[in-house]
């Protein structure tokens, strides 16, 4: 049976209702003409860890860069359906996206520091959104890196530009910077592709710390990535969620074909 | 003859010419130099930089000239820059790609090289005409207009080599367009934004036909650009052609002095821009 004939059944199992601080509804995604998410409904559980898993091209960066409208910068690009943050639908002409955007984060695959020193890479956000005095905002450029789990190794260089640091201390200087503005969400797209395991092993430790008091939603082609780190697991394949549910239940027994073969290592 | 000793032969004699071709035109470069450097250090002294340009035969210098120059060059560069600047920043940005975007960057291409005499005449009608008479602005409009082109395209390739992310990183975080191109954009794109600058500014400083219809020239130190104004070109272009040992060697001096300038306003960018990278 190939692909194109199979009408893939979905399998959400959601997190409890009370718990779920963003959720897509019969998302649908288009690069043009092109359509690349198909009905997407997923529920993302508050403070927690959720990971999108799936081959390239399954349409799960796609997903993520929905949630904080990253494709209002291209035309032609557009979503149809529902988003909702906090019961808000933020899919519409008449949503803040500057708000949207301190609300929900994001860090990309390929670190990207600002050219200029650490210190003012993770004051930006904030600069654009309160005016703090030097002290308050010392303390929130402290407190951000700290939380990245950097402060540490750059503390005495803090005038020091962005792009000296190491490609791994460079993506946790965009955490930090992502999470200086306080949002509720924060996306990563592959924030580990282009690290060593040393600083992958950090950046994850420090999701963990985050995932206290920030939700969490980060796009890995790494599985061992996905089922260590996170809460919940959505597997898509071809613009479709397939499966979600619990990280442990999804891994050790997946209810659907699909997902065990790719899990499995059988495609993908 | 074998196919392995052909190709050998074959990739012997490309080195050949093309080592070749790379001395002949360092060999033209040397000699120029050469004969700026003997001819022209012979009128250099105090008095270069104190004295205004002479009457035939009778000593003096080209501080009228120089003065000139830099004034011309600096206020053709300020507009040079700023719509330059902008006009590429709209091009990489923003408008780029809509059909207006394209016309832009043809005409701009146009531009780019359209001979400076015709830069010259355009002024000359819309600018000494109307003034009623030749100035120090028209002059450095007519060379501003000459950098101009070269600016915007400088710049637009640069913003062009800016990945992606890091737009995408700015907006991410809440940042307008205008925040993200000022404060990420300009600044990742700087040194490269600054060589553009150089390149208009070593376009434009040897300039002599499009100032012949504009600034004309002055024989007396003035700052008021809106009469007839020297500049080195202005100067060298006669006394070169002049019977005249004294003025001969003022020319070549003048030579001297511009190709330093260019030379040195290189470098100094060169400087600049390296040590923003290692920071």
């Amino acid at each position: 049976m190939s692909d194109t004939e199979t009408e893939f059944k979905s399998v959400i199992t959601p997190p409890p209702g009370d718990q779920i601080v963003l959720e897509t509804r019969k998302l649908n995604f288009f690069y043009g003409t092109h359509q690349s998410l198909f009905d997407v409904s997923i529920p993302v559980k508050r403070n927690g860890i959720t990971a999108l898993i799936g081959p390239s091209g399954c349409g799960k960066s796609t997903l993520l860069r929905t949630m904080n409208r990253m494709y209002d910068l291209y035309p032609g690009q557009r979503a149809e359906g529902e988003i909702l943050i906090d019961g808000e639908n933020i899919v519409g002409s008449k949503v803040d996206v500057t708000a949207l955007r301190a609300k929900v984060g994001m860090v990309f695959q390929k670190p990207t520091p600002f050219p200029m020193s650490i210190y003012d890479n993770v004051a930006f956000g904030v600069k654009l959104y309160h005016k703090k005095s030097k002290s308050e905002m010392d303390e929130v450029v402290e407190t951000s890196l700290r939380r990245a789990a950097l402060w540490d190794e750059v503390k005495d260089k803090l005038n020091k530009s962005g792009l000296s640091l190491s490609g791994g201390q460079q993506q946790r200087l965009c955490v930090a910077r992502g999470i200086a503005v306080q949002p509720e969400i924060l996306l990563l797209d592959e924030p580990a592709s282009a690290l060593d395991p040393v600083s992958t092993a950090k950046l994850e430790d420090t999701l963990e710390e985050l995932k206290r008091d920030i939700t969490i939603i980060i796009v890995t082609h790494n599985l061992q990535q996905a089922a260590r780190l996170s809460d919940y697991t959505g597997f898509m394949y071809l613009g479709k969620l397939i499966e979600f549910g619990p990280t442990e239940t999804l891994f050790v027994n997946p209810k659907c074909e699909k997902t065990s073969d790719y899990i499995g290592g059988r495609f993908g | 003859m074998d196919r392995a000793l052909r190709r050998k032969l074959l990739n012997q004699a490309f080195v050949v010419v093309c080592t070749g071709a790379a001395l002949i035109a360092l060999a033209a470069l040397a000699l120029i130099m050469f004969s700026l450097f003997t001819k022209g250090m012979g009128g250099v002294d105090v008095m270069l930089f104190t004295a205004d340009t002479p009457a035939p035969d009778s000593p003096g210098g080209l501080r009228n000239a120089i003065v000139g120059s830099i004034m011309m060059c600096s206020v053709a560069m300020l507009i040079a820059v700023v719509i330059g600047v902008l006009a590429g920043t709209w091009l990489a940005e923003i408008g780029g790609s809509s059909p207006y975007g394209h016309v832009v960057r043809f005409l701009n291409d146009v531009l780019l090289s359209a001979p400076s005499i015709l830069i010259g005449l355009f002024v000359y009608w819309w600018v000494v005409v109307p003034m009623g008479g030749f100035s120090g602005w028209a002059g450095a409009i007519a060379l501003g207009i000459l950098a101009t082109p070269i600016v915007t395209r400088t710049t637009e390739d640069i913003l062009n080599l800016q990945p992606n992310a890091l737009r995408e990183a700015g907006m991410a975080l809440g940042a307008s367009q205008w925040v993200t191109v000022k404060s990420i954009i300009w600044r990742a794109a700087g040194a490269g934004m600054l060589t553009g600058g150089l390149l208009g500014f070593a376009r434009i400083s040897g300039e002599t036909a499009p100032l012949l219809f504009t600034a004309l020239n002055n024989q007396f130190l003035s700052f008021d650009m809106s009469k007839p104004f020297a500049s080195l070109p202005g100067a060298i272009y006669p006394f070169a052609m002049s019977p005249y040992d004294t003025w001969n060697t003022l020319a070549w001096a003048g030579a001297l002095l511009i190709t330093l300038a260019v030379l040195g306003v290189n470098i100094l960018g060169r400087w600049l821009a390296r040590d923003k990278d290692h920071k």
